[in-house]
């Protein structure tokens, strides 16, 4: 369960988010759509914070923070586990190879020994369809498999919410499929995942829950149907840029 | 030509010693010195929540690299006795180069981890690894590799740099060269023979420097190292 109350976030001047409160169910597939600059990455990287609000809550899977002061690195680092970020340009280590970058986190974290590291690195590299590439530097990955790489990574910390920031905005078609075939297991299986993305098919089809934000309000919160039957003018104006091609 | 191949043979044991006595010594340790340096002002700098530590890093790069080594050298070896520290050759010539050599190196640090991608930095917070994870194992091995030629460059502008300890009175390659030069009026002969080891000197670093490069960029596909 994640919660959001009364969330701002600003830079300098700028209000990005304003007074956000938003629930998410655990288990749960949620899609955040909306224009450029309306506060989606910003929205995600507040939920993994990437970036600190000035005031608001957080509340997610029975830890809970508020805004307002500085954080300690201890109430931080209590928040964080409990979500992953995957990254419109991958961020993978250049100087580890698949393997290795799947396996590090769960070492410097302390929760497994390199051995047992290891071995669910090679299950989770399995699992997103790179088993042969174990051993391959990024550099000679495609963005594609990439980006399997890594979803394989941040899964590997066992974080209870995904979240991915625009994961296929930087590959082409063919590559996009691959990456988004991905997803759609993991929303099979019931994981939670919040995708900001301009998939619409992934959205209509997988989504369980879409948030259309506009300079930073949510402007709908709900199923997809309701989303993409919304006679609102600003959802019908932000939908026909898809459909017209 | 003779009488020269006849004074290169003949000098040679004097210049070798003073090579391998002074010059290469000198190198080593004040580079080893510098690298140290350089790490602790690009801490002081990067850790920069402190900021009179910052400052001090800052302006010490600032000095030691806007002024020349040879005044460098005067003022702590001629110019120190007058506020009473009095320092042997050696002593102001270590301690120069290493300050001279080390402001270069840690801007060579400096804008190492400066051009880190801010991804790797995202990645490292993502996965919630500490201040000293992320240092140790993301930020430190790419430091390195991007960091390799530049300080290769550093080591060989010390190697040419070690030639003006002579003016304190170091019988190094150089000084040992102006001996031969002026007993035997062949200033010719014994300045290429002199430019000839320094030259050998540097090419030996570049090899290791470039064999330390293509180690340290295994990961990389289209290093044209
Ligand atoms: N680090 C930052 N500093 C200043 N402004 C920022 C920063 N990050 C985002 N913004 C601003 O916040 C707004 C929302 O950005 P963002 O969350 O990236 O939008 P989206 O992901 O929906 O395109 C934009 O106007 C952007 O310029
Ligand atoms: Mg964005």
């Amino acid at each position: 369960m994640l919660k959001l109350e009364d969330l701002t976030k600003s830079f300098e001047a700028t209000t990005v988010l304003d007074n956000i409160s938003l629930d998410l169910e655990s288990g749960e597939t949620t899609v955040i759509l909306g224009p450029s600059g309306s506060g989606k990455s910003t929205l995600l990287r507040c939920l993994n914070l990437l970036e600190t609000p000035q005031s608001g809550t957080l509340f997610i899977e029975g830890d809970l923070v508020e805004f307002g002061g500085k954080l300690t690195d201890e109430q931080v680092r209590t928040i964080r586990k409990h979500s992953a970020m995957v990254f419109q340009s991958f961020n993978l280590f250049p100087h580890y190879t698949a393997l290795q970058n799947v396996a590090l986190a769960p070492v410097l974290n302390g929760k497994m020994n390199k051995k047992d590291a290891n071995k669910l690195a090679s299950d989770l590299l399995d699992k997103v369809g790179l088993g042969a590439k174990k051993d391959s530097y990024p550099d000679n990955l495609s963005g594609g498999q990439q980006q399997r790489v890594a979803i394989a990574r941040a899964l590997a910390v066992s974080p209870d919410y995904l979240l991915f920031d625009e994961p296929t905005s930087a590959l082409d078609p063919e590559l996009e499929a691959e990456v988004i075939g991905v997803l759609i297991d993991l929303a099979r299986e019931k994981r939670s995942l919040v995708v900001v993305t301009h998939n619409m098919a992934f959205a209509q089809k997988v989504a369980d829950r879409i948030v259309f934000l506009e300079g930073g309000h949510v402007l709908y919160n709900g199923r997809p149907e309701g989303f993409f039957s919304s006679t609102n003018e600003r959802i019908r104006r932000f939908l026909n840029i898809f459909e017209t091609v | 030509m003779n009488r020269y191949i006849e004074l290169w043979i003949e000098s040679l044991p004097q210049l070798l010693e003073a090579m391998v006595k002074v010059t290469l010594p000198l190198t080593l340790i004040a580079f080893v010195l510098s690298l140290l340096i350089g790490i602790l002002a690009t801490v002081m700098r990067t850790r920069s929540n402190v900021n009179p530590l910052n400052w001090i890093s800052r302006f010490y790069v600032w000095v030691f690299r806007g002024t020349p080594l040879l005044v460098q050298l005067f003022l702590i070896f001629y110019g120190l006795p007058r506020l009473g520290i009095t320092l042997d050759t050696w002593t102001a010539a270590i301690i120069t180069l290493s300050l001279n050599t080390g402001a270069y190196v840690a801007e060579t640090f400096r804008a190492s981890v400066a051009s880190i991608p801010r991804g790797q930095f995202e990645a490292a917070r993502t996965l919630n690894f500490t201040k000293m994870q992320t240092l140790t194992k993301v930020v430190i091995p790419q430091a390195v590799r991007i960091a390799l030629p530049p300080l290769g460059n550093d080591l060989i502008d010390l190697v040419k740099g070690t030639a003006l300890v002579s003016t304190i009175s170091l019988v190094d390659l150089f000084q040992s060269g102006r001996q031969v030069a002026a007993r035997t009026y062949e200033p010719l002969a014994m300045y290429l023979e002199v430019a000839f080891l320094y030259l050998i000197i540097v090419t030996i670093l570049s090899w290791g420097q470039r064999y330390l490069e293509k180690r340290s960029s295994r990961y990389v596909r289209s290093a044209n190292a």
